[in-house]
Parts: C-alpha cells; structure tokens; sequence
C-alpha cells in the first residue's frame, strides 16, 4: 500500500490548522518528511532479507506519527534509513527538503533523534554537561539554547538534578534525559524510537504524560516508534502499522479503530442453551468460549454491526432461552493492531498454501483500512 | 568555523571534566605507564648495571614517543567501541558538523591531550632517572606531532575497524605492542624501516633529543620521509575509517555494539 496516496489520514486538516505549524523558512513546505519508495535489503541471494519493503509515506508539519509494529517488523530499520544511519537499498527520504542520503549534514540540522531508549547520552556527565555537550555537536551554541533547555528541564522534572550526573539517575530519568538532549536543540523533527522501552508503568506513563504536553505545546513534528500500543494511542495523532517491512495501515487512531470497530460480548443465559441454538449461534455469529455458569451458560460474539445483537437475542428468545446478563468489551489500538498485523500474515500463509483453492470476498484487515468504514 | 570552535571547546571539555570527576582513574593510568617504566629502569639497572645507563637516554626518548602515541591512537580506536557500547556513537553521526568533523576534532582533542600526557611522564622518567635531555620546545613538537599522526592514521584504521566488527579490543591491545617494535626499529642501519609507522618519527626524536640536533639541521630527506609517512598514514587510515563507516551503514551496524 502507498501510504502517500492510500490511507494516509486526513493530513490536509492538520495542515490547514494555523496552530500546528511553525514559522515556515524558504525551503520549508508543509510535508516536512518525505519518504518515497524506501526499500532496505540485507545480504545477497538466497539469503537475503528485505527488512523495508517499498515505503512511502509523508508526515505534516506538526503531526506525531507512530510507527507501530511487531518486533522485526522493521521499524528501527526504517527509522535508521530516514535518519541517514542505515544506507537504504532504493528510495529517497527528504527531511525539510534536503535529501538525507544526498546532503546529510544539511538534513541533520532539521532534525534530532532519540535512538533505544536511555542511551545516546553519557552516564559520567551531568544532565547540563550533556544537554549543552549535544548541543555543541548539533552546531548549537549552549549558550544559545539555554533558555530552551532550562524551560525542557523544568517541564521534564529535571532541574534539580541538573548538576547530578546521569549514572546516578533512574531510569525514567535518564530516558528524560537524551529527550531534552534531543528537544534542547529545537530541531523541524524528532524522531523516537522506542522512547519508553524499559521503563515501568509509573515511569512510562510519566513520560508519555511530558511528552503529549510538549507536542501540544509546542506542536513540534514527532516521528515515533513503539511496540506499545498505549504510548502510540497517547502520542499520536496518525499511525502507520508496519508488518514484515511493509506498511499495512496508515490512518489515524480513531479511524483504524474505527474501520475495525468491532465490539465484543458476552452474553450469559439463564439456563442451558439448547444444542439447535447453540449451532445456529455458531454457524451465524461465530459464537465461541461457551461455559457453564451456575446453572446457566456463558458465550462471547463479536459483531460489526450493534444490530445483530439483537438478532442474537432474539434467536435465544425463540428457544425460550432468557437473557441473564450483556457485557461488551471496547475495541482499542490493540485489537486493531493483532487484527492487521494477524490478517497480514495469515493472508500470506494463504497465498503461500492454497493457489487455487476457494475464492473468498472477506477483506483483509489491509483492504479495511484502505476502503474505510463500511 | 564557530560551530567548529564550539564543538572543539565542547569535546576538551568533556575531557577535562572526564579527567578531573575521577582522578582514581587518571591517576592510576598515570602510575601504570609510569611503573612499567620504572620497572625497566630499576630492573634493567639491577640486571645491566652501566650498560643500561648508557642506553637509558634512548629509553626515556622511546618511552616518551611510545605513551604520546598510545594515548593518541588509543584515544580513537577504543573511543569507537566505546561510543558504539554507549549508544553515542550515532548521535555523533548525526552531527550536522559532519562525522568526520566530529572525529578529527576528537583527534585533536586526543593528540593535544597526548602531548601532555607524555611531558608528565618525560618530566617524571627524568627526575627518576638524573638523565638530561635536550629539549628544545620548536624541534621536539614538530617532530612530535608528526610522529603521532601515522599512530593517529593507524588508530583511524582500527576505529573503522570497530565501526564495523565491535569487539575487537584484543586487535587494539596487539597493535599496541607492535607500537613498540615500530618506535624501536634501527632506522638508521636500514632506512627503508623508516617507512613504517612511527619509526621515521622515533629515530630523529632521538637524534634532536638525546644529540641535540635541531630541527633544521636535519636533512631535507629525512624530514620528507617523516611528512610523507605522517601524512601518508594519516590519509590511509581516514580513508579506511571513511569505507567502514560507509559499510557498516551499509549493513545496518554503526551503533550496534
């Protein structure tokens, strides 16, 4: 899927919205990423592995995008490619217009990147000594920023620690620390991979909590990885699903929910449910996990559209079988994220072991996203 | 050339602060170059007796070029696999300034940091020894700094190296020694010795040092071969450094460590 022309989510909208850009410099245009035809092979032959495949995507000024998938999905891979770090096998990537591979010291002035998490900082420094150390290496004058990163260090917690050294910091406060090395140079993009790995709960909502804070705040243009579904339902405004180096969705959060808006029950019925009813519940609705409770019995359906459930009802109503209870379960990022990432690779088994079996018009979860909402 | 100064003034300082925040370590990389000296001499003059004291001027001279060098070629050759092991490695890629900037102001930073270094050590080998020494400042520098750039161009051969296989600290620790064979190599019975790495360098700093001979008093040839090995290595190993930083892109492995 060409995410430039495919289900790229309603960009033109952020890009219409006065308060999410920034002051624009000649060169600059709205789409501040441009990635065409981004391809990533390693080794040669019978061995070689395609870690992108074929990526084109574009992130507005001011958006956070989320690079969601499974580990090797090749989400680190790509980043790295946009980033220069990786010599792609095909494709162009611009950051501000510049092209990376052509121009890399130009295009790094546009950008800055946290890489794995609490790294990419040195531990004997203190905070101050590495903000204004990568300040420097990002031709930044400490001086010139320090407003910027004693404002970064107040909103991350971080200023009382200022003159600590970074060994001695927790975990979550190191990680804060290379995301105001990062942010301290003020750059067109960030790109986060990853920015939560390894922390706890408390730590990781903490950071997800300063991080949506600055973004709002600041509306600066965030690319970020995560195999965690909260931090990219937190963060981001648009996501782009990646599946064995491919994008299978790129929409925003609340249209891939959407599009895959599924809802949950389970249903429990007063006594035993007849084995007739149970075998039209089953052949109709895909009924599954039946249980006794008590004297009763339990099962769950899942259903695109909220009138079947009544239809559900009423089949339970026609075997004289009376309603004993109705929960349903919310569909989050989560379930959207098995389902494409699942659908994609079952839809691979099926090209690979039944050439010329049944003909099917189920749509994949990839042909969802691309068609919408039915 | 702000941005050039700044980052040089950024990369010193972090030396420096480095230096000073954990004087155990400097002070015990200080005392362990200075005990293997001083073993030599007290052992050696134990052993030897007056046929090391005749010799020990060109000790302290090779002693002096061999602590220079190690620190200067170590001080990028390690720093790659440290860089790679702490994840900094691709934030220093990244530098707008250029990679190859940010490595050669490392350079820099190593070489002056060498330079120090190895005074401290001359200036203690000295005082342990009674030896005396010619030290004139305008003809030891030179000779100094362009001895140092061929270890600092095997140093960029063996950071590029790093860039690409990581784990290689071994290979550094071997070169090391080989150092020692380069510093000690009889030039002047076989001049064609000069050509490898340091040993140009080695034999007129013991010559300017232990003899007296300026600078200009060399002849043109053996200062030519000194530039020309200097400069030579030093391309040679920036080159190579350049290729594995290029390949190790190439396989998805710069900040892997």
């Amino acid at each position: 899927m060409d995410a430039t022309t495919g289900g790229v989510a309603d960009a033109s909208d952020e890009a219409e919205d006065p308060t999410r850009r920034r002051e624009s410099a000649p060169e600059e245009t709205t789409k501040v990423l441009r990635v065409r035809n981004l391809r990533k092979t390693y080794g040669r032959g019978d061995g070689a592995v395609t870690a992108v495949d074929d990526i084109s995507l574009d992130v507005e000024r001011g958006s956070v995008v989320g690079l969601l998938g499974p580990n090797g999905a090749g989400k680190t891979t790509t980043i790295k490619s946009m980033l220069g770090l990786v010599i792609p096998s095909g494709g162009t990537v611009e950051i501000a217009g510049v092209d990376v591979h052509e121009d890399a010291r130009r295009a790094y002035r546009h950008v800055g990147a946290t890489l794995e998490g609490a790294r990419n900082v040195y531990w004997r420094l203190t905070v101050r000594e590495n903000v204004e150390f990568f300040a420097s290496l990002g031709g930044r004058d400490p001086e010139d920023v320090r407003e910027r990163y004693e404002s970064l260090l107040e909103q991350f917690d971080l200023a009382a620690k200022a003159d600590e050294t970074v060994n001695d910091l927790s975990r979550g406060m190191k990680q804060k620390v290379t995301l105001v090395c990062t942010l301290a140079r003020g750059t067109d993009v960030v790109f986060l991979d990853e920015p939560t790995l390894g922390l706890d709960v408390e730590s990781s909502l903490e950071l997800r909590r300063e991080l949506r804070a600055l973004a709002d705040r600041e509306s600066i243009t965030v690319v970020l990885s995560s195999h965690d579904m909260d931090v990219v339902e937190d963060l981001c405004e648009r996501v782009v699903v990646m599946n064995d180096g491919k994008i299978v969705a790129d929409d925003s959060v609340e249209n891939l929910v959407g599009v895959f808006g599924t809802q949950s029950y389970r249903i429990t019925v007063a006594g035993p449910i007849p084995e007739s009813v149970r075998e039209r519940l089953c052949t109709e609705y895909d009924a599954e996990e039946f249980e006794r409770v008590g004297e009763g019995e339990r099962f769950e359906v899942t259903l695109t559209d909220a009138d079947d459930l009544y239809e559900v009802f009423d089949a339970l109503r026609a075997d004289d079988c009376s309603l004993d209870g109705v929960t349903a379960t919310d569909p989050d990022l989560e379930d959207v994220f098995l389902e494409l990432t699942n659908g994609e690779r079952e839809r691979g088994d099926d090209r690979g072991d039944a050439e010329g079996g049944p003909a099917t018009d189920e749509r994949t979860a990839t042909e969802k996203v691309a068609e919408g909402p039915r | 050339m702000s941005d050039h100064l700044t980052l040089f003034r950024a990369i010193a300082k972090k030396k420096v602060v480095l230096l000073v925040r954990y004087p155990v370590n400097t002070l015990s990389q200080f005392v362990s170059i200075y005990a293997l000296f001083a073993v030599i001499f007290f052992g050696g003059k134990a052993v030897a007796g007056p046929a090391l004291t005749d010799s020990i001027g060109g000790i302290i001279v090779g002693f002096f070029l061999f602590t220079a060098a190690i620190v200067a070629y170590s001080g990028l050759s390690w720093n790659m696999t440290r860089e790679a092991q702490w994840g900094t490695l691709e934030q220093l890629f990244m530098s707008p300034l250029g990679f190859g900037t940010v490595v050669s102001t490392k350079v820099v930073v190593n070489v002056l940091y060498s330079i120090l270094w190895s005074a401290f050590i001359l200036a203690l080998m000295l005082v342990t020894s009674g030896e005396s020494l010619a030290l004139d400042v305008l003809t030891v520098g030179p000779l100094l700094v362009l001895s140092l750039a061929s270890a600092v161009g095997v140093g960029f051969a063996f950071g590029g190296l790093a860039l690409l296989y990581k784990r290689i600290e071994n290979a550094f620790q071997l070169v090391q020694w080989v150092f020692i064979g380069f510093i000690g190599a009889p030039v002047g019975r076989y001049e064609l010795l000069g050509w490898l790495p340091l040993a140009q360098g080695s034999h007129l700093l013991q010559r300017a040092m232990r003899d007296g001979v300026r600078l200009w008093e060399f002849p043109a040839s053996e200062l030519g071969l000194l530039v020309a090995t200097a400069l030579g290595y030093l391309a040679l190993g920036y080159l190579l450094f350049h290729r594995a930083q290029r390949r190790a892109r190439h396989h998805g492995v710069l900040g892997h460590y």
